[in-house]
């Protein structure tokens, strides 16, 4: 967040305008002034018109949904008859009052503590081994990124196939060598390793180039100071670069945070049902409330006081990172991370 | 090597000569990378691959074989055209929206771009009241799950009649938060105020200083945001999910259709995958050196 | 009959358990007719595979004047949220829509947005059940197109492995009478082979539970709450009693499509329209046929309707072609191009119908058959507005045992407490 605590030195004067001098056709006085005028004007108004596009299409699409959501999440709201009655706190009730929204809570923080844990160790890992004086280095570089443009639901249609219980690659390796078949599907915590790992597959390599960035920022006199002092390679990771990466980390984990509480499309395509299984082993919050939503319940009303709890949530927990970033920012190292 | 020196000055040549070597051999910051390296490399790139190579296996193969077996062969098989050309003539109109994902994805990285720089021009060389107040907010809304609002989003969209129209995945797209706070950083940096200045003295209002100055100097940036605006489009899925209808989709969720059909065939699936990755992973070849750059210079999450 | 839509609907919305329900057929929408003035414009939205295109130009030249515009979705799902959102937002409707059988759960609550079809000289030209499920309060908001009569598909090629009779007519005879007839020779079968009767217990409950008249709901709506409700948990024990010969699979997961290439189970529940999907995952597999049987009597497992919304400008002309459609030339034609099985009396029993075969099912006389099992059927099981919910918490209850190996009991108890937590009562 440089750019918000770095003050722009304006050339520009607040004041009036100087009159351009127009250098290429004489202007008579009275037009000067009308161009003096209008230059005063734009420079008055046109920065606001600049950065509206961006502030008037946050606010319709973005910030009034959001409001509206909690208005909608009040009534009495379904897909075809639009607004009921007015029902107060019901809809949350409801919600709050159902295991499935708490298997929904569940599910969502452990397929993410199960994507972001591993993924940023083993980007971390990949960036250490790319932070060599390699070569051909795009040519690495690009190549670990390739996972990210593959569409999530692409990947997750490759790895239902690879996770299928009786007929997919990984159950059919491990018979092979006579060890017993996971269940995938029907057990919990394997659904949500196959899904982590569809998000890990997608991020990891994305991660690992921030990392990389971050540890080439990484003043190189630090690793030589302890390179003269015979520390080993192993002790230079672990006591020099790891702690020199805290924000980057810290960085990582907040900006999955936001999208990762909302994850929808691998869990949504693990199945063909999309519902999350039969004891609603996976079932994510993003997906419980599409199911609320457009679902045989067509309930909007349920549906937003589910979108409202989550956003909630992660506020909630935004401002925690925040609050922890600042502390660490305080006591950390000296490397700022790749910001 | 300077450190080097003041060590041979204060301790002697041979402990010099030690951390000389130290340096360069294993590990040294700028050493060369060991076979070990090299090798990590190809592991994890081989893993990167895997999955794509194993869903062109599956494309290139067909139903029946993949059913009797996961692995149907260690080299792509001879249906893969086919089956290609049996997913885009399917009922699910592959063609139609390969054309919308293709359409989407342009319209809304240009015009991220377009409004990204015009509003970081105005943060980071102009001043007004409130700019960084008004910043801040934009960061700020970098953190809202604007995801959540899907059902008064979706009620507007009824409203409007937009439902099943490219427009409602268009629109909402035109400028994104992300973009506003990297061109502002960019420009920031890049830009002179000499040069806007200049600008200023040829006559120039902001709107032409914007075109004539600051949008082409933000070319790099702009190549940046624009592709990972093009990816992010490319592989949206849950609203586009929510609002597309019938045979006006996009790659994500013409894909959900097609394992969503009655008759499931495998090969015919991966296909359909292997389609939707073709047009990116070119896009990549071309132009993944200048996202690769951008994301480690800025710390980018969509 | 050509029945090789590779892309025709399958899940339906919500739910695979939905899906299984709702299963589904085809049904597109035609043309209009021309009336003597001026132009008319008409649109028609369909899912999966009607059949109609050739009927909508010969509408079209029958009517001058009318142009028919049709719009295809790919899936019921999808063809069903459009119809959702177009009467959420009061336009946008096609002026005759396809409608799944299934849907009528949710919309027959939204009948005053429909069109009323009664038409007293229509009277007499489907079948009782199928008219009987898109009438409220004595008002028709659809007209029938296909239908989905159930009769049972198995694999002669094990059957004879098993020492069991192969021929289809004799099989018939085996399996004729209950549920319990049929598993009992089940039993028999797994015994001898090792190999599971059925795909899976979901798919088969799904059979059975549409045999009911009033299977969650009583006639006003008012759910039957589930604890009390003994003719679903009468299945639910039947199906329990029998899972050890149950393939324990999920229909349309990755899994249930695999099996048929690797002797996964011997027999399935099989509708005209499921015929299609079965020998394309069984490709190569030879042995499967048909017998012209069901236990319990008859049943039925999807097909559609035409209705017309009322937002749509030519209702009136709508209605026309919506009629001339499903009347039982047309709908014989249908089933010509793409083996949707009418519900139209007279079709079922013309020579189009009656005499088509399908090759892949030993040449199994598959008209006959299907007109036979039509016929037999008696309800069209009550679908309330709660039909979908509480149908999925059963259907989840079952392939808790079924596929994740949870105790029967206790995923009853799981059911009961979901069923308390919709709130429904």
């Amino acid at each position: 967040m440089t750019a918000s605590t770095r003050p722009t030195t304006s050339s520009e004067p607040s004041g009036p305008a100087p009159a351009p001098p127009s250098r290429r056709t004489p202007a008579s006085p009275a037009r000067t002034a009308r161009r003096s005028r209008l230059a005063r004007l734009d420079m008055r108004v046109t920065p606001y018109v600049f950065v509206s596009p961006f502030f008037l299409l946050f606010f319709l699409v973005g910030l009034f949904p959001i409001l509206y959501t909690a208005w909608v999440s009040l009534h009495d709201w379904d897909l075809i008859r639009g607004q009921g009655d007015f029902v107060g706190l019901a809809n949350f009730e409801f919600v709050l009052g159902s295991d499935n929204f708490y298997k929904a809570l569940r599910n969502t923080f452990s397929i993410f503590l199960l994507s972001s844990v591993p993924q940023v160790i083993a980007a971390i890992l990949i960036a250490y081994v790319l932070d060599a004086n390699l070569r051909a280095k795009t040519f690495w570089r690009m190549g670990v990124l390739v996972p990210f443009i593959v569409a999530p639901v692409a990947v997750s249609l490759i790895f239902t196939k690879i996770f299928a219980d009786q007929s997919g690659l990984v159950n059919n390796v491990l018979m092979g060598v006579g060890l017993p078949a996971i269940e995938w599907h029907s057990d919990a915590l394997a659904a949500h390793f196959a899904i982590a790992t569809m998000v890990n597959f997608r991020w990891t390599g994305y991660n690992a180039l921030i990392f990389l960035a971050a540890m080439q920022a990484i003043p190189r006199e630090i690793y030589e100071a302890a390179i003269i002092d015979g520390t080993g390679r192993m002790r230079r990771f672990l006591h020099v670069t790891v702690p020199m990466l805290r924000p980057t980390i810290i960085f990582v984990v907040i900006t999955s945070t936001i999208g990762g509480l909302q994850i929808f499309d691998e869990p949504r395509m693990f199945d063909t049902g999309g519902q999350g299984g039969a004891s609603r082993q996976w079932m994510t919050m993003t997906m419980y409330l599409y199911e609320l939503g457009w679902g045989p319940q067509i309930s909007f009303g349920r549906a937003s006081a589910v979108a409202w709890l989550l956003f909630l949530i992660i506020i909630a927990i935004g401002i925690l990172n925040f609050l922890i970033t600042k502390r660490i920012a305080h006591s950390g190292g000296p490397a700022k991370g790749t910001r | 090597m300077q450190s080097t020196a003041a060590i041979e000055q204060f301790a002697g040549k041979g402990a010099a000569r030690a951390a000389r070597r130290r340096l360069k051999g294993g590990g040294g910051v700028d050493a060369r990378p060991r076979w070990w390296n090299y090798g990590l490399l190809a592991v994890i790139l081989a893993i990167s691959f895997f999955p794509l190579y194993y869903a062109l296996l599956l494309a290139s193969s067909d139903a029946g074989t993949i059913a009797r077996n996961p692995i149907p062969s260690l080299i792509p098989q001879g249906n893969l055209f086919s089956n290609i050309g049996e997913v885009i003539g399917s009922d699910i109109n592959f063609w139609a929206a390969m054309v919308n994902s293709i359409l989407v994805a342009t319209l809304t990285s240009i015009s991220v771009v377009f409004f990204a720089t015009l509003a970081g021009f105005a943060f980071s060389k102009l001043s007004f009241r409130g700019r960084r107040a008004l910043l801040l907010f934009v960061i700020a809304t970098m953190a809202v799950p604007v995801q959540l609002g899907v059902i008064p989003l979706f009620i507007i969209m009824a409203r409007l009649g937009w439902v099943g129209d490219l427009k409602a995945v268009i629109i909402p797209g035109l400028v994104t938060a992300f973009g506003v706070f990297w061109m502002t950083q960019y420009l920031d940096d890049a830009l002179p105020f000499e040069l806007i200045e200049a600008a200023r003295m040829d006559g120039c209002n902001l709107f032409r200083s914007y075109w004539h100055v600051a949008l082409p100097a933000s070319r790099g940036a702009g190549a940046m945001l624009f592709l990972f605006t093009f990816v992010g489009s490319w592989t949206n899925f849950f609203w586009p999910f929510i609002i597309l209808r019938g045979d006006n989709l996009t790659l994500p969720v013409a894909l959900q259709q097609l394992q969503a059909s009655y008759f499931k065939d495998y090969s015919l699936i991966m296909s359909g995958v292997v389609v939707s990755v073709i047009p990116l992973l070119l896009l990549f070849i071309l132009a993944g050196r200048q996202l690769v750059g951008g994301i480690m210079q800025g710390a980018v999450k969509g | 009959m050509k029945f090789t839509r590779r892309t025709a609907l399958a899940a339906s919305a919500a739910t695979a358990a939905t899906a299984a329900i709702a299963g589904c057929s085809s049904s597109s929408g035609g043309g209009d007719g021309g009336s003597g003035g001026g132009d008319i414009e008409l649109t028609v939205a369909t899912f999966n595979e009607f059949g109609y295109e050739d009927l909508f130009a010969k509408y079209e030249a029958e009517n001058p004047g009318v142009t028919i515009t049709h719009k295809k979705a790919a899936t019921a799902d999808d063809a069903r949220a459009n119809l959702m959102t177009g009467l959420a937002a009061g336009s946008g409707l096609a002026d005759v829509e396809g409608v799944e059988v299934g849907w009528w759960a949710e919309l027959l609550q939204y009948a005053d947005v429909f069109e009323d079809l009664t038409d007293p000289e229509l009277e007499g030209r489907w079948l009782d059940w199928k008219v009987e499920a898109a009438t409220v309060d004595g008002k028709l908001v659809g007209y029938g197109t296909d239908i989905g009569p159930e009769a049972i598909a198995y694999r002669a090629d094990l059957f004879e492995k098993a020492g069991l009779p192969t021929d289809r007519t004799e099989v018939a005879e085996l399996l004729t009478g209950d549920w319990e007839t049929y598993f009992e020779a089940g039993r028999q079968f797994t015994e001898a082979t090792g190999i599971p009767w059925f795909d899976g217990a979901g798919g088969t409950f799904n059979g059975m539970v549409q045999q009911l008249t009033h299977p969650y709901e009583t006639a006003d709506g008012t759910p039957v709450p589930l604890a009390e409700n003994a003719d679903v948990k009468a299945i639910y024990d039947l199906l329990v009693e029998y899972k050890d010969i149950s393939g324990g699979m999920t229909q349309w997961e990755e899994d249930w499509t695999a099996s048929f290439q690797s002797d996964g189970f011997a027999t399935m529940l099989c509708p005209p329209w499921m015929m299609g999907p079965l020998s394309g995952n069984a490709d190569g597999v030879e042995g499967w046929d048909i017998a012209d049987v069901f236990p319990g009597g008859g049943g039925n497992w999807g097909g559609s309707y035409l209705a017309v919304p009322s937002q749509g400008k030519n209702v009136e002309e709508a209605k026309k072609l919506a009629a001339w459609l499903t009347a039982p030339a047309q709908q014989a034609a249908a089933f010509a191009a793409v083996g949707a099985f009418p519900s139209q009396l007279e079709a079922l029993e013309s020579e189009e119908v009656t005499s088509s075969v399908n090759p892949f099912f030993n040449d199994a006389p598959v008209g006959e058959i299907f007109s036979e099992r039509a016929t037999a059927i008696e309800v069209q099981p009550f679908m309330g507005p709660n039909f979908f919910v509480i149908n999925t918490v059963v259907a989840d209850a079952i392939t808790r045992w079924d596929g994740d190996g949870v105790d029967p009991a206790e995923s009853w108890e799981q059911a009961l407490t979901a069923y308390d937590e919709l709130g429904l009562a």
